[in-house]
């Protein structure tokens, strides 16, 4: 399971990249393993306000669907549509596959570093 | 809560990296590491196996056997000889559904029931209420005889190879044998519940399915768990109980003929006189069922899933039963089956009768309204050696 220290991460297993104002944000590699095979990912559009906390989308697998939960707040300003087409990309390059990209962020979540992170994940099993 | 019940297998699933889960008491594999896309895949292209082994197996034996069973299932088990098996329901007082069921005659002296794992407690209740009427016994051997499904166009090959037998079993679906395979007894039986046009289930005694088991895998066959099996079942447009079977999202009854695979399953012959749930059945073969369980496919993106509700120009018509992203592989326009693959979102609904393939259906899919529409079937199963998606 990788936990790149280079990101933040949230308790419901999104992880976020802030750069220059903009968050990149997608699922953790503890998150897409729990998943399973994704098989389908609901984005938002470019333009969409989100709000940190609620969901932005939502990631079904074969399994089970699951809500993504934004960890900032801000304004969609890019949309991975490559998950149109391949959204198994979410299993095999979690960290390469970003699901949307924020900007004019005016608030965030309490967000975990990757040795928190990866603590809670130990807990949560 | 009461421990989970463990099949002989289970340590195979644990060091396979299995995921484990609850599954109607008995704590199975959901998936192995490579994923349930690749399972269903594998099993449709080369050869996957099931440890069928939770599901309830059953002995019925004594003089009053067939009589016993002619009651309590819904098929005319007289007309089972021995190497036949036939698919059954286990109907109740009020047309509905205890269970589905297996009924195997391997031999001339016994039957034996197959029932659903998470229903093998609530069956044998049921048919204790009228086992004192007849001079017969029920042994309940599931923990000492597994099982394990072979399914796929590989396992002729395999289950050849390690019979050493050109022979497996009569080509027709439900026949069955007795073969020994590197010095064991193995009963054989041309059924599953994959779909696939090529595929067996095998009975061994407890002590020696781990050796099977790996057998198996050795020769080319992967383990496959319950949610491949889920998903190539829903390919397959069979019903699984708790979902088509048994009680609708609202909480009422599904009456057995809802489900279309009842025409197989439920027999009015005049030598298997009357039985549990005989008149209401009748009633619901001639009148019709309200309501009717159909193979759906989603055409907007998205995926449907058990509960969600379904609409018709805006009246709301039923549920949807069962409901996943499926994967299947492409064929060219000879037949021959490709390396490229695709997915679709698939599933069944109870819906109202009068609903029609021309129809437009919506379903809520949390909130949003998706296009749908029932269809005949989700796949071709006449073309072996291959299942073939039908898009």
């Amino acid at each position: 399971m990788l936990y790149p220290a280079d990101l933040k991460y949230s308790k419901t297993h999104e992880w976020v990249d802030v750069v220059s104002g903009v968050a990149t944000v997608g699922i953790s590699d503890f998150a897409q393993d729990a998943l399973g095979d994704v098989v389908f990912v609901n984005l938002p559009a470019v333009g969409d306000e989100v709000v940190a906390g609620e969901s932005f989308g939502d990631v079904e697998s074969v399994k089970a669907v699951s809500d993504l939960i934004c960890p900032v707040t801000g304004v969609v300003c890019a949309v991975n549509e490559e998950l149109d087409d391949a959204p198994e990309n979410l299993n095999k390059d979690p960290y390469g596959a970003w699901i949307i990209k924020v900007k004019d962020i005016t608030d965030e979540e309490e967000l975990l570093d990757a040795a928190a992170y990866e603590a809670f994940c130990a807990e949560e099993g | 809560m009461s421990e989970l019940k463990r099949t002989p297998l289970y340590d195979a699933h644990v060091a396979a990296g299995a995921t484990m889960v609850d599954f109607g008491g008995w704590e199975m594999p959901i998936q192995y590491p490579e994923g349930i896309v690749a399972e269903h895949l594998y099993d449709r292209k080369h050869c996957g196996i099931f440890d069928v082994s939770h599901m309830g197996r059953l002995i019925v034996e004594g003089p009053d056997r067939l009589a016993f069973l002619q009651k309590v299932l819904s098929s005319n088990a007289a007309a089972l000889v021995p190497g036949r098996a036939q698919y059954c329901m286990i109907p109740d007082e009020t047309g509905g559904a205890v269970d589905d069921a297996y009924l195997y005659m391997f031999t001339e002296d016994n039957y034996m029931v197959v029932v659903n794992a998470s229903n093998t407690d609530k069956d044998l209740q049921h048919f204790a209420k009228y086992l004192p009427d007849y001079d017969c016994t029920i042994t309940n051997i599931t923990d000492t005889y597994s099982s394990i499904a072979v399914q796929g166009p590989d396992s002729e090959r395999i289950l050849k190879e390690l019979s050493g037998s050109d022979f497996l079993t009569g080509p027709k679906k439900n026949d069955l044998n007795e073969l020994t395979m590197e010095g064991r007894t193995v009963r054989i039986s041309k059924t599953g519940y994959t779909g696939d046009p090529i595929g067996w289930e095998l009975f061994i005694d407890a002590k020696e399915v781990v050796w099977l088991w790996n057998r198996l895998i050795e020769l080319g066959a992967k383990p496959t768990a319950l949610g491949a099996r889920d998903t190539l079942r829903l390919e397959a447009g069979l019903p699984l109980y708790g979902h088509e079977l048994g009680t609708d999202h609202a909480g009422a009854e599904i009456p057995i003929f809802a489900v279309s695979l009842a025409k197989f399953a439920v027999s009015f012959a005049e030598e298997k006189g009357d039985f549990v749930g005989k008149e209401l059945l009748l009633a619901q073969k001639e009148g019709g069922t309200p309501r009717k369980v159909f193979p759906i496919a989603l055409k907007d993106r998205g995926v449907m899933r058990a509960g969600m509700d379904v609409y018709r120009n805006g009246e709301h018509v039923g549920w949807i039963t069962s409901g996943t992203m499926v994967p299947y592989y492409n064929f060219d326009a000879d037949g021959n089956i490709l390396d490229t693959t695709g997915k679709r979102a698939i599933g069944f609904a109870y819906l109202s009768g009068d609903v029609t393939k021309e129809d437009v259906l919506e379903v809520d899919v949390r909130g949003k309204k998706l296009k749908a529409c029932v269809v005949s079937r989700h796949m071709r199963q006449d073309l072996p050696p291959f299942g073939k998606a039908i898009l």
